[in-house]
């Protein structure tokens, strides 16, 4: 067996001077890496075990760092190791999930600090993704499922209905919507999930997996019997975001260049989520990225993204998910990682 | 009486704001509430002046000034010179400066009397310093940190600066500025003092993520709940607008 390489630390790039935690992590990614796809392909499926209790116990001792690597981890093709680990939510994670939620309702004004303290308290359901020991701290991606009606009262809950509410103009679904809201909402989970744009996807069956089993064990193992009804949903509400071809109108099919597609999926899972949504509509946001071939921002990975996005308008989805089509979509979604080049 | 308020959901209200004793600037673009927040304080005592710099809304990074004067980046186009001078009272001079650190908020924390400066900026800029702000000039860094305006929000009664700021470099920088100091944070933790929150000898604002507890040493570092616009206006006679016409 060949000797396996000591963990690297991460001071492997030179770190801009930037105030934010994220936009520190967000430089680490931006400089160029690439993950070995084998390596983390053996390891993520093991990487995380979820305990009963809805902890995860991540894999200290693991070494992930394998011989293939380049010896002294500095490659000068920028190519950096990675290890990332799952967490509850803490109160310290407040600043990265806010940034990460910052566009959540397009630029509407709301309580999002109120909104991000509802689904750092939640720690029986809900995830993190942050690096293993990093001093900074950095969050590079949360997911969680909030009850609608348990959390109703709250101002965030209040905004967050009525922004909904009011992008949707499709008539017969403002009235699923409200019902949804109102009648239904002990039943109805919003599934939260941001992260990082260019967050490998290999993460995400595991991330989602983490999601769909704590709250399979949160019905079970919550101390009182309203919060384990709390958890039993029947139906996950999403808002999510997407580009949309500037020709297609909505229509999928209608496209003048053959080449690209009518629409294109900023998370490749709300893809999978869509075709087994039971309902859903779209809205234009306001917020447009720059779509110009010169973006003033350093990263070229999102330089090349928005120059690829000339064509495209950026649209809000809305979509609802019943319960039982999850196991469906979890298949899919391993699937689709696992294929992957 | 320290507000707290919000730029279009961003809490980083010193960035786009800058508040001194004579005037108060405010980047364009935001809601309307963000104004009126300004306003209901300010706008019988100083002029609350809407601008851009260089294009840009990060106002309040960019530029440096106290009653004294204003000092703009070379990014500032003329028009926005103008449009500055315009509006700010004649007492204030408004000076455009040739520095490679183009972001003098982040490199200068002043008062009307002392000003701490980055340790890199050239000596023509430091000299500029003292003569349009009328103030003494020390190149210090904060806990280690040499952009100075960022770490540190200062005004005639107090100053608030890093919270890893350590005792010995808080005597230090007291007997400096002359004014009580407090190593804190705004904005629920946040570091970056002068971004979180803009405040000159009589009120603050912040971002409305901070917590009681930082708004109350605020208040008490800054000495707000006992000040009264009127003690200042006459002080400041002369250099105060009497009417608009």
């Amino acid at each position: 067996m060949a000797p396996t390489a000591k963990r690297p630390r991460r001071k492997l790039v030179a770190r801009p001077v930037t105030f934010s935690p994220f936009a520190r992590s967000a430089a680490h990614i931006a400089s160029a890496y690439m993950i070995k796809r084998q390596m983390i392909e053996n390891k993520l499926h093991e990487f995380c075990q979820l305990t009963p209790n809805g902890e995860c116990k991540c894999n200290d001792k693991r070494n992930i760092d394998e011989t293939e690597s380049d010896s002294d981890g500095e490659s000068s093709e920028g190519v950096v190791q990675a290890d990332f680990a799952f967490f509850d939510p803490k109160p310290d994670d407040f600043h990265g999930v806010k940034t990460l939620l910052q566009t959540f309702l397009d630029n509407k004004e709301w309580n999002l600090s109120g909104f991000v303290d509802l689904i750092l308290e939640q720690t029986t359901v809900g995830t993190v993704a942050k690096l293993e020991d990093d001093d900074d701290d950095g969050l590079f991606s949360v997911v969680t499922a909030l009850n609608l009606g348990r959390y109703k009262d709250h101002k965030c809950m209040k905004e967050l209905e009525d922004y909904v509410l009011s992008v949707c103009h499709e008539s017969n679904l403002v009235d699923q919507l409200r019902v949804l809201f109102s009648k239904k909402a002990r039943d109805v989970g919003l599934l939260v999930s941001q992260r990082v744009v260019n967050l490998p996807a290999q993460l995400l069956p595991p991330l989602y997996d983490a999601l769909f089993d704590e709250v399979s064990w949160a019905v079970e193992d919550e101390p009182t019997e309203q919060l384990r009804n709390s958890f039993r949903f029947k139906t996950y509400l999403i808002v999510t975001k997407i580009y949309m071809h500037k020709k297609a109108n909505g229509k999928l099919g209608e496209k003048a260049d053959s080449e690209e597609e009518p629409v294109i999926y900023v998370k490749a899972e709300d893809e999978l989520f869509h075709e087994v949504s039971s309902w859903s509509f779209s809205f234009p946001l306001k917020i447009q990225h720059v779509t110009t071939s010169e973006a003033s921002f350093s990263f070229h990975l999102f330089n090349q993204f928005t120059f690829f996005l000339k064509n495209y308008v950026s649209m809000g989805l809305v979509m609802a998910v019943e319960a039982d089509k999850i196991p469906t979509f979890r298949k899919q979604l391993r699937s689709l990682i696992d294929d992957e080049p | 009486m320290a507000t707290r308020l919000q730029f279009e959901n961003n809490c980083e209200v010193g960035v786009f704001s800058k508040l001194t004793n004579a005037y108060c600037l405010v980047a364009i673009g935001g809601s309307e509430s963000f104004y009126s927040i300004f306003e209901t304080e300010l706008a019988d005592v100083i002029p609350v002046v809407k601008t851009s710099i260089g294009g840009t809304r990060i106002i309040g990074r960019l530029c440096a000034g106290n009653k004294n004067g204003l000092l703009v980046p070379h990014t500032t186009t003329d028009q926005e010179l103008q449009h500055l001078r315009n509006s700010l009272p004649d007492s204030v001079v408004v000076q455009r400066i040739e520095e490679r650190l183009s972001a003098l908020g982040n490199c200068i924390a002043c008062n009307d009397h002392v000003a701490l400066a980055h340790t890199d900026l050239d000596r023509e800029t430091e000299e500029l310093i003292a003569d349009v702000l009328g103030v003494e000039v020390f190149r210090q860094t904060i806990a280690g940190n040499i952009l100075v305006g960022s770490y540190c929000a200062l005004t005639n009664r107090g100053g608030l600066v890093h919270p890893h700021t350590s005792i010995e470099d808080l005597d230090e920088l007291s007997t400096l500025l002359q004014v009580p100091l407090v190593a804190g944070t705004v904005n629920r933790g946040s570091e970056v003092i002068a971004a979180g929150m803009t405040v000159n000898d009589w009120t603050a604002f912040c971002g409305s993520d901070t917590t009681a507890t930082e708004l109350s040493v605020i208040e008490s570092v800054f000495k707000l709940r006992e000040a009264q616009p009127s003690a200042i206006v006459d002080k400041m006679r002369k250099s105060l607008i009497d009417s608009y016409v």
